[in-house]
C-alpha cells in the first residue's frame, strides 16, 4: 500500500512537470508581464531542484496542503471538499439504479436462458455497451429534459429531494453502462446456481422457485456484484466526470475539466490525487465487504 | 501427392472454423468489413467534400440531397460521418497498437525472468490502476495538449499496463508447461524460448483482450474528442461531430444523432466480433 | 379650458405610457453564466467573471452611462480637475451608505484608493500610477497627481477604483489584504452597491440580495435596485444554457453562440439583445524583417500586410463566423465603442484589384507560403483559416495552419516566433490607452507581439498619456489611429457584441460596452 501510493504520488508530481515548456508562462494570463511570471514561478517552487520541489509537494500533501487554485482563487483542498459531495451522491445514486435494473433483468433472462427474452435483454444491454456515455447523457438531456421538459436540463438544487431529481436523468447515464456489466455477471452466476445439484435438489423438495432464488443465489450473487462493482470504480468515475460535464453538474468530475480548460495545474494535481485516494479506499471497503458478506475469504 | 492430405485437412478445418462461428461474429465481421471499407475509401464513397462551406444550404434537415442533413456552415452531415469511419478506425488501431506492443513485451520479460523486475512491475500496476482510466488519460492530455497524437500517446501510457498484466500472467502459466523447461534443458537463448515458444502459446487471451479494446478504444477517443480534449476541428471525427452539433440539438437534431448512431453500430460490431473470436479460440472440452 | 386640456392630455399620457414605463418591483432574476466569479472585489478582480460584477456590489466615485463614455456622478456629487492637472477634488453625496448601514465617509475613500493603487495588491495599480496622495477633509476628497493624467476621471468611475467599507476590513479576520477581502466576501459581505453577496457555491451557484441602504433612485422615485435579488447559476455548456432558458428554468443566459442568435431571436417567449460592446477580433501580423527560423519575412513589408488586408473579405467573415451579429473595425487601434475612437467606414473594404495591385509590389508570387496559427478546438478559428485559406489563394499566398493550444500561442506571440496568428481584445477601463498601448506601444509587448516599432506612434502615445487637454488629446488618438491602421500590423478583422438572451419579462438588464453586468435597473415584469 504504502510503496504504491509512494508512486501515485511521483506520477501526480511528474505529471506537470512533463509540461513542454514552462508551467509559469503556461499558467499565466497572455497580458502578464515577465515581473508577474517570475512571481508564479517563484510561488509554485520552480526554481528549486526537482528532488527539493518533490519532497516540498510530498510533505504538503501529507499535511493536507494541495496547493491553491488559480482558476478558482481558493486552496485546492477546499474547493475539492466542497465539490466531493456531489460526485458522491451521482455515484451512489447510480450504483442503486444499476442494481435496481440489472437485478430483475438478469433473473429474467437467466430463466429464460436463451430463449427470446433472454436474446433480447442481452442484445441491448450489448448495444449499451458500445454507447458512449455522453451520447446516452445527450439523448436522455434532449429527449427526456429539453422536449419533453419532464426533468431539469442539468443542475444540481438545493435540497435532498431536489437532488434526487435533478440527478436523475444523470445517473441513469452512468447506470446503464455499469448495470450492463452487473446483469452480465448476475446472469450466469443464477444460471450456475440453478443449474447446480444441490438447487436441484431444493427443487426436487419443492421449494418454490422464488424462495430458493433468494435462498442461494442472493448471497452468491451479492459477493460478485459487490467485487465486480468495487473493480470497475475507476469505469464509474470515468463515465461520473463525462456525465457531469453533459449535465452540467458541480462535482469534481466537472471540476477536474473545467481544471484542465483552465491550465490550472495545482487543481488538476489535486483532483488527479483525490480519484486515486477515492479508487483505494473503494478497493479497501471492497475488500472488506466481500470478507464480510463471504468468510471464507477470511484472513484466517 | 505429399500436399494432398495436408490440403484436405486444412479444407477441413477452415470449414470446421466457419461452422463454429456464430451468427453474431458474423453479422460483427460484416460490420466491421463495411467499416474498413468505408474508412479506406472515403473519398471515392462520400458525396461531398466533408469542410467544404455551402451558404445556400445550412442546416437544411436529411433530404435527397443531404441524406444526413447538413450543418451550420452548409457541410454535408454524411459525408463528414463517412470521413469520419477513417479517423475513428485509425483510432481503434493506433490507440491500442502500441499499448499491446509495450505491454506483450514487457509482460512477457516480466513474466519469464520475475524476480525484482517483477516486484516493480507489481507497483507500477496497481499505482497505475489506482487512477480511473480516463482520469489519467485527461490529465496526461492536459499536459501534452489536445489532439489526436497526444491523445495516442496518453492513452498508451495507461494502456500498456493491462496488456502486460495479462502477458505476464500467460507467460506464467505456460512455463508451468513442460516445453518451457525443455528448452531451457536443450540450452535455447531465453529470447528464443520466451518469443518463439512461449509467446505463440501465451498470445491468445491478449487477441481477445484486443478485440474489446479496440471498442473501447473508439469510444474513448470519441468521448475525448467530445469533450475537446482528441481530435480538434475541424477534423471530421464522431465526438468532434456530436460536439458540434450539441449546440442544435433542438433544432437540427441529425448533426448529434447521426455520428452518434455511427459510433453504436461500429462499437457494436467490435464487440460481436470480441465476443466470436474468444468463442472461436476458447478451447473446447 | 387650458387645463382641462392639459389634464386630458395628462391622463391620455398615463393611460399610454404607464404600460410601458411603470416599473415593477420585486422578484429575483435567475441569470445563467458561462463562468463564475471567484473574488468580486475592486482590487483583486483579475477575471471578466469577476470584474464585469464589481458594479453591482460596489459603486464608484464616478460613473459612465451605459454607453460606457459620458462620465456622470457617482457616490462623488461634483468633481474638478486643477487648471495645471495636478489636483482632483471631488464631494460626496450626502446619504450614502454602505448595505450595513453605516455612512460612506472620507476615510473609506482614502481607504479604498490607497488599496487600489497599491502594487503590491492588485494587478490594476498601475492604471492608479500618476496618483501621489488621497486626502480627505469631512465630504471634500484630495487626490494630488504626480504627473498630469489624463485617464484620471475615467479611472474614479472604473471597477477597480470602486469603494470599500474600511471598517468592513479592519473587523475582517485574516492577516493580509487579499485574505481580509476573501473573508468579506465569503463571511459577511459589506458593500457600497446596488446589491450585497449573500451566498457564494464555489463553481456552481451566487445569490445577490438588493442592498437596502442604496442611493440611486429609479423611476418611481425610490432607492433601486427594482429586483429582491439574483441568482447567477455557472453553467459553463454554450447548449445547456440556452436549453434552460428554453425550459423556462432561468430568467437570462449569457454568451449566446452567434450561431444560435437567429434562431432565438424568432422565438417570440425570448428577448434576444445585442449589445455593443469593445471587444476586437484581430489578427497580429510579424513585421519582424527575419522569420524565427532566420528567413526573411516577407511580412515586413507593409505593402504585403496591406495585400492581406484587402484581399479579407470581412463581411463575409462576420457572415460565416458571427451569423451577421457583429461589424468590420472602424479603428484599426480600438472598437468604435472606445472612447476617442475615429474612423466611421470599414477598414481595408475587400478590394481583390487593389489587393493584387500591392501583392504584386510587395513581391509575393502566386505560392507563398504563410502559416496562420490558431487555437486548437476553436471551432471560428477554424472558420476563420478556411475562409482566409481561401480568400487568399486569390493573391497567390498558400496559407497553412498551424494548430496550437492557448499557451503555446501565448509562448509565439511572446517570442515572435508565427506568421500570423488569431487573437481578441476586450478593454477593462474606459480610457483608451489601456488598449493602445496593448496593440500599438512597442515597449509594453512589442505592439501585440508584431514587433512593429513605430517611433512616431511610440512618441506620440506618451504624449498622450500626458496630455490633459481633450482636444489635443483626441488629436493625437487620430493620429495615432491613422497611423496605425495605415501600417497594418495586424489583420483587422471585426468587432463582436456581447449576445444575452433574456425572456419577455426581464426589463432594463444592461451589459456594458466593457462587458459589465448592470442589474441595478434591471426589473421583473410579472
Amino acid at each position: 500500500m504504502i510503496p504504491t501510493f509512494f508512486l501515485v504520488m511521483i506520477i501526480i508530481f511528474l505529471l506537470v512537470r512533463l509540461l513542454p515548456g514552462d508551467p509559469a508562462i503556461a499558467m499565466a494570463e497572455a497580458k502578464a508581464t515577465e515581473a508577474q511570471i517570475e512571481i508564479l514561478r517563484e510561488r509554485m517552487g520552480l526554481n528549486e531542484p526537482l528532488w527539493t520541489q518533490f519532497f516540498i509537494f510530498v510533505r504538503n500533501v501529507l499535511t493536507g496542503d494541495l496547493g491553491q487554485s488559480i482558476l478558482l482563487k481558493a486552496p485546492v483542498a477546499t474547493v475539492i471538499i466542497e465539490r466531493l459531495p456531489v460526485t458522491a451522491f451521482l455515484t451512489i445514486y447510480a450504483v442503486l439504479f444499476s442494481i435496481i435494473i440489472a437485478g430483475p433483468l438478469a433473473a429474467i433472462a437467466a430463466l429464460n436462458k436463451n430463449k427470446r427474452a433472454d436474446i433480447l435483454i442481452r442484445g441491448v444491454f450489448q448495444i449499451g455497451l458500445s454507447t458512449p456515455v455522453f451520447y446516452i447523457g445527450l439523448l436522455l438531456l434532449t429527449f427526456l429534459a429539453a422536449f419533453l421538459r419532464w426533468f431539469p436540463v442539468g443542475g444540481y438544487g438545493q435540497t435532498f429531494w431536489e437532488h434526487m431529481y435533478h440527478l436523475l436523468l444523470p445517473a441513469l447515464t452512468v447506470a446503464l453502462y455499469t448495470s450492463a456489466i452487473i446483469m452480465r455477471n448476475l446472469r450466469s452466476s443464477i444460471i450456475e446456481v440453478i443449474d447446480a445439484e444441490y438447487v436441484q435438489f431444493a427443487r426436487a423438495k419443492g421449494l418454490s422457485e422464488g424462495l430458493i432464488l433468494w435462498r442461494h443465489v442472493l448471497r452468491n450473487a451479492l459477493v460478485s456484484t459487490v467485487t465486480l462493482l468495487g473493480l470497475s470504480i475507476g469505469n464509474l468515475m470515468s463515465g461520473t466526470l463525462v456525465t457531469e460535464t453533459v449535465f452540467a453538474v458541480p462535482g469534481v468530475g466537472r471540476l477536474m475539466l473545467e481544471a484542465i480548460f483552465a491550465r490550472d495545474y495545482p487543481l488538476i494535481q489535486g483532483l488527479t490525487l483525490t480519484f486515486a485516494v477515492l479508487v483505494s479506499i473503494v478497493f479497501l471497503l471492497t475488500d472488506m465487504i466481500q470478507s464480510w458478506l463471504d468468510p471464507r475469504l477470511r484472513p484466517s | 501427392m505429399t500436399y494432398a492430405p495436408y490440403a484436405q485437412k486444412r479444407r477441413f478445418a477452415v470449414f470446421k472454423f466457419f461452422q463454429r462461428m456464430q451468427p453474431g461474429f458474423i453479422v460483427g465481421l460484416t460490420i466491421l468489413s463495411l467499416s474498413l471499407i468505408l474508412a479506406l475509401f472515403p473519398s471515392y464513397i462520400a458525396p461531398y467534400d466533408p469542410n467544404a462551406f455551402d451558404f445556400n444550404a445550412v442546416q437544411s434537415p436529411p433530404s435527397d440531397l443531404h441524406w444526413f442533413g447538413t450543418d451550420s456552415l452548409g457541410r454535408d452531415t454524411l459525408s463528414r460521418v463517412i470521413w469520419a469511419y477513417s479517423v475513428n478506425m485509425q483510432m481503434a488501431f493506433l490507440a491500442t497498437i502500441f499499448s499491446l506492443l509495450i505491454g506483450v513485451t514487457i509482460g512477457a520479460l516480466v513474466g519469464y525472468y520475475r524476480g525484482f523486475s517483477d516486484v516493480v512491475f507489481g507497483r507500477c500496476v496497481d499505482a497505475i490502476i489506482t487512477f480511473p482510466f480516463l482520469v489519467l488519460v485527461i490529465a496526461v492530455v492536459a499536459v501534452l495538449g489536445p489532439g489526436l497524437i497526444n491523445m495516442y500517446i496518453a492513452i498508451t501510457v495507461v494502456g500498456w499496463v493491462y496488456y502486460a498484466r495479462l502477458m505476464r500472467a500467460e507467460i506464467m502459466a505456460q512455463m508451468a508447461n513442460d516445453y518451457a523447461s525443455a528448452g531451457k534443458v536443450m540450452g535455447y537463448s531465453d529470447s528464443r524460448i520466451i518469443f518463439r515458444h512461449l509467446l505463440p502459446n501465451a498470445i491468445t487471451p491478449v487477441i481477445v483482450y484486443w478485440m474489446t479494446d479496440m471498442a473501447l478504444a473508439i469510444l474513448l477517443g470519441s468521448s475525448l474528442g467530445y469533450l475537446g480534449l482528441g481530435a480538434q476541428p475541424p477534423e471530421a471525427e464522431w465526438g468532434v461531430l456530436i460536439a458540434e452539433g450539441r449546440n442544435f440539438i433542438t433544432t437540427a437534431w441529425w448533426l448529434s444523432l447521426m455520428p452518434g448512431i455511427a459510433i453504436v453500430i461500429t462499437g457494436f460490431g467490435f464487440s460481436l466480433v470480441g465476443d466470436g473470436v474468444a468463442d472461436l479460440l476458447r478451447p473446447r472440452g | 379650458m387650458k387645463t382641462v386640456l392639459f389634464a386630458a392630455a395628462a391622463a391620455l399620457s398615463v393611460g399610454i405610457i404607464t404600460p410601458t414605463l411603470a416599473v415593477e418591483r420585486g422578484g429575483t432574476l435567475t441569470f445563467a453564466r458561462y463562468d463564475d466569479s471567484t473574488l468580486i472585489d475592486p482590487v483583486y478582480a483579475d477575471r471578466n467573471p469577476d470584474i464585469w460584477m464589481v458594479s453591482n456590489l460596489y459603486d464608484t466615485l464616478l460613473r459612465t452611462e451605459a454607453d460606457g463614455k459620458t462620465v456622470v456622478p457617482g457616490l462623488a456629487s461634483q468633481y474638478k480637475l486643477s487648471d495645471d492637472g495636478l489636483t482632483l477634488s471631488l464631494t460626496l453625496r450626502d446619504n450614502i451608505h454602505f448595505s450595513d448601514g453605516t455612512d460612506v465617509e472620507g476615510k473609506d475613500i482614502v481607504f479604498s484608493l490607497n488599496r487600489a493603487k497599491n502594487p503590491e495588491l492588485g494587478p490594476w495599480a498601475g492604471l492608479l500610477g500618476s496618483i501621489d496622495s488621497v486626502t480627505a477633509d469631512g465630504k471634500n476628497i484630495t487626490i494630488k497627481l504626480k504627473n498630469p493624467d489624463p485617464t484620471i476621471i475615467l479611472m474614479m468611475a472604473t471597477f477597480n477604483t470602486a469603494i470599500v467599507s474600511k471598517d468592513a476590513f479592519d473587523a475582517a479576520t485574516g492577516a493580509t489584504d487579499q485574505e481580509k477581502a476573501q473573508a468579506i466576501s465569503n463571511a459577511d459581505p459589506v458593500g457600497s452597491g446596488p446589491f450585497v453577496l449573500k451566498s457564494h457555491q464555489r463553481g456552481s451557484s451566487m445569490e445577490f440580495v438588493a442592498n437596502k441602504h442604496y442611493w440611486r433612485q429609479g423611476e418611481d422615485g425610490k432607492a433601486l435596485p427594482y429586483l429582491d435579488g439574483i441568482d447567477f447559476v455557472v453553467i459553463p455548456d454554450d447548449a445547456t444554457r440556452i436549453l434552460k432558458l428554453q425550459a423556462g428554468e432561468v430568467n437570462a443566459a449569457e454568451f449566446i453562440p452567434f450561431a444560435r442568435v437567429a434562431e432565438l431571436k424568432a422565438d417570440s417567449n425570448i428577448n434576444m439583445e445585442l449589445f455593443p460592446s469593445t471587444r476586437i477580433i484581430y489578427s497580429p501580423i510579424n513585421t519582424r524583417e527575419k522569420t524565427a527560423d532566420g528567413q526573411d519575412n516577407i511580412l515586413a513589408s507593409k505593402e504585403a500586410r496591406q495585400a492581406l488586408n484587402y484581399a479579407t473579405n470581412k463581411d463575409a467573415l462576420i457572415k460565416l463566423i458571427l451569423h451577421g451579429a457583429g461589424k468590420p473595425v472602424t479603428s484599426g487601434l480600438m472598437a468604435s465603442t472606445t472612447q476617442l475612437a475615429t474612423g466611421t467606414e470599414a477598414l481595408y473594404k475587400y478590394d481583390l484589384a487593389k489587393a493584387k495591385e500591392l501583392a504584386a509590389k510587395a513581391g509575393i508570387k502566386p505560392g507563398t507560403e504563410i502559416s496562420l496559427t490558431t487555437l486548437a478546438g476553436s471551432a471560428d478559428d477554424s472558420i476563420i483559416f478556411t475562409a482566409l485559406q481561401q480568400m487568399w489563394s486569390q493573391i497567390g499566398v498558400k496559407l497553412s495552419v498551424e494548430q496550437v493550444d492557448g499557451a503555446t500561442r501565448g509562448d509565439k506571440n511572446r517570442s515572435g516566433d508565427f506568421d500570423i496568428h488569431t487573437y481578441g481584445w476586450v478593454n477593462d477601463v474606459n480610457d483608451p490607452a489601456q488598449v493602445a498601448g496593448w496593440l500599438g506601444y512597442y515597449p509594453t509587448r512589442k505592439a501585440v507581439g508584431t514587433g512593429w516599432n513605430n517611433p512616431e506612434f511610440n512618441s506620440l502615445y506618451e504624449a498622450s498619456n500626458k496630455e490633459i487637454n481633450p482636444e489635443k488629446r483626441a488629436e493625437q488618438y487620430a493620429k495615432m489611429q491613422s497611423l496605425y491602421a495605415e501600417e497594418a500590423p495586424l489583420l483587422f478583422m471585426y468587432e463582436t457584441p456581447f449576445a444575452v438572451a433574456l425572456d419577455n419579462k426581464v426589463k432594463g438588464y444592461v451589459q456594458t460596452p466593457l462587458g459589465s453586468n448592470e442589474f441595478s435597473s434591471t426589473w421583473i415584469d410579472q
